[in-house]
């Protein structure tokens, strides 16, 4: 029939193209080819010092390549500055903790969801507070943290802290949501909650889930990526994956 | 929400409207002191607005003062222009290198920035004595017999330094109040954080500082014209720490602060400096007392304690 998609949903989502990373002599990620289709929780795994993050903080925009190219929906964004692929919805959450430790927990999830309200010049002046109140509202009820909306959230204990980030993130209505060890720190039973919510939100965004805990990652991905010393050594579904001599000798192996 | 917006509102139009009555009770003495002060708090409130409430400590602000102070000064020495036309180009002059100026500092963050901004600073107040010819500057010279009858009156004085207050200090609650203030304090609290959530950190930031240079070169050019004098001494590094302690003392990142500050730094130096020529060290005493009892300054620690509505 002559009823073609549109290019931008035929291919996948996200393609790294031979993309590397080199810190003085150091390779930090070489030559790294993936593709995430629309609908994933892909999982990137490996040892300390794989490439991980730098790998996501280059398809995000916070490290420059030093090769290779980013496409994302079908466009090269490998030049594009961080802010602008957030427009384009790519959304990053930290590993380390980066919340605005000082402002109410309600103010911190109005912070990314007014970016999406701010199309024009002049929502910088002035913008719908009710259609901004009630993306917040359900961000925060996403994550289960209505009942903290007035604290501090340099106050909140640690697993919520991990929550609000992930609140952040969902606010700016991310089409790719890269959540960097969103359960480093967590109780077992925090964990349990955290999974139910990034099923949630799978439900309306493609995920990709740097993760060391494999517990997690086995519940969650539909597709993992192994790395070890810069380089992908696996890529598939998590029981080919799981099964490939080589992933088990570089990195189950060892734990 | 809606409650504190009007709460918020009725402050500030009453700080305005009780500078307005002020005028009809102030002994002479006292009436040219608050015009002063306003002018100066002028200059504060776009010093607050870039440390305040966009986290960018800056020790090289008397130079958008001075642009302001010679845009206005040297056109209407030279050029003829009005007391408008020489207002609205210091404005200009003072915008213009803060546009300039952001261009090559604000790759800097931190105390580099910090740097960079007395650097230029000094190059500045350097400049204007070199062209000295042109400028003046050593010996400054005065604007009197060159502008309106009118602007002798103290009572146009007070009202033009009154407005020239009330416009800086409404514009900076609009901008505090608006989303692109809260991006501000984003930037401040966070800034790699901010540029995550898809803000251009970096356009923000020039944005504050071009505002920030605008209000600081209306207090400039306001200040040439209705104390007639302009000299290269309001270039000087001590201009520039000026604003950072008045915007300490009266509370940095709160839009009354300001006005407080400097007002109360102004009259503490007037009485100190009556009693004794070592009126420094009074000052210096009553900053120590600050720093250790009330480090978000006097705004700030109200804020803290009672008004937690405070802009």
């Amino acid at each position: 029939m002559s009823n073609t998609p549109p290019a931008t949903t035929a291919g996948p989502l996200l393609e790294t193209e031979g993309l590397g990373r080199r810190f003085g002599g150091l390779s930090a990620v070489e030559d790294v080819s993936i593709g995430v289709r629309r609908g994933e929780i892909r999982a990137v795994i490996g040892p300390n010092g794989a490439g991980k993050t730098t790998l996501v903080g280059m398809i995000c925009g916070r490290v420059r390549p030093s090769a290779g190219r980013v496409r994302f929906e079908g466009r090269d964004v490998t030049g594009v500055p961080a802010w602008k692929r957030v427009a384009a919805g790519i959304v990053y959450t930290f590993q380390v903790t980066s919340i605005y430790g000082t402002l109410a927990v309600r103010d911190n999830v109005a912070l990314a969801a007014q970016r999406r309200l701010m199309g024009s010049p002049g929502a910088w002046l002035r913008l719908d507070e009710a259609a901004l109140a009630a993306r917040v509202e359900g961000a925060l009820h996403t994550l289960g943290l209505d009942v903290h909306r007035d604290r501090r959230a340099g106050d909140l204990p640690y697993g919520h802290q991990r929550l609000l980030e992930v609140a952040m993130g969902l606010a700016l209505e991310p089409r790719l949501l890269i959540l960097d060890e969103p359960t480093q720190g967590l109780a077992e039973h925090e964990i349990e909650t955290f999974c139910e919510r990034v099923r949630d939100v799978a439900s309306r965004a493609t995920v990709m889930l740097i993760e060391h805990n494999m517990k997690v990652v086995l519940r969650l991905a539909t597709r993992i990526t192994v790395m070890d010393r810069g380089r992908v050594i696996a890529d598939g579904d998590p029981a080919s994956v799981e099964a490939d001599p080589e992933v088990q000798r570089a990195y189950l192996g060892r734990r | 929400m809606t409650e504190p917006r009007g709460r918020v509102l009725a402050l500030h139009l009453g700080v305005i409207a009780a500078l307005f009555a002020a005028q009809f009770v102030l002994s002479e003495y006292h009436h040219t002191n608050v015009a002063r002060i306003m002018v100066l708090a002028a200059y504060a409130l776009g010093y607050n607005l870039l440390l305040g409430y966009t986290g960018l400590m800056s020790l090289g602000h008397a130079m958008f003062f001075a642009a302001g102070m010679y845009g206005a000064g040297l056109s209407i020495y030279y050029l003829g222009f009005g007391a408008f036309a020489g207002f609205g180009l210091g404005v200009l002059a003072a915008a213009g290198l803060a546009a300039l100026f952001g261009l090559f500092a604000l790759r800097t963050t931190g105390v580099s920035f910090l740097i960079v901004t007395m650097m230029f600073g000094q190059a500045c107040y350097l400049a204007i004595l070199y062209f000295n010819e042109i400028t003046l500057g050593d010996q400054g010279f005065i604007l009197s017999g060159r502008l309106p009858e009118a602007l002798v009156e103290p009572g146009v004085k007070y009202n033009v330094a009154l407005a020239v207050f009330a416009v800086c200090f409404l514009v900076s609650l609009g901008i505090v109040r608006s989303p692109l203030g809260r991006v501000l304090v984003a930037i401040r609290e966070n800034e790699e954080r901010t540029r995550l959530l898809g803000y251009d950190t970096w356009a923000c930031k020039l944005l504050a500082l071009v505002v920030s240079g605008a209000m600081a070169g209306a207090a400039g050019a306001a200040y040439a014209l209705l104390f007639s004098y302009v000299g290269a001494s309001f270039a000087a590094i001590l201009h520039s720490i000026y604003p950072l302690l008045w915007t300490l003392l009266g509370g940095a990142g709160t839009t009354v602060g300001p006005l407080l500050g400097t007002g109360l730094m102004f009259y503490l130096v007037d009485v100190t400096s009556g009693w004794t020529s070592a009126w420094l060290f009074v000052v210096g005493g009553a900053l120590l007392v600050l720093v250790l009892f009330f480090p978000l300054g006097i705004m700030g620690a109200v804020r803290a304690r009672l008004a937690p509505w405070l802009p």
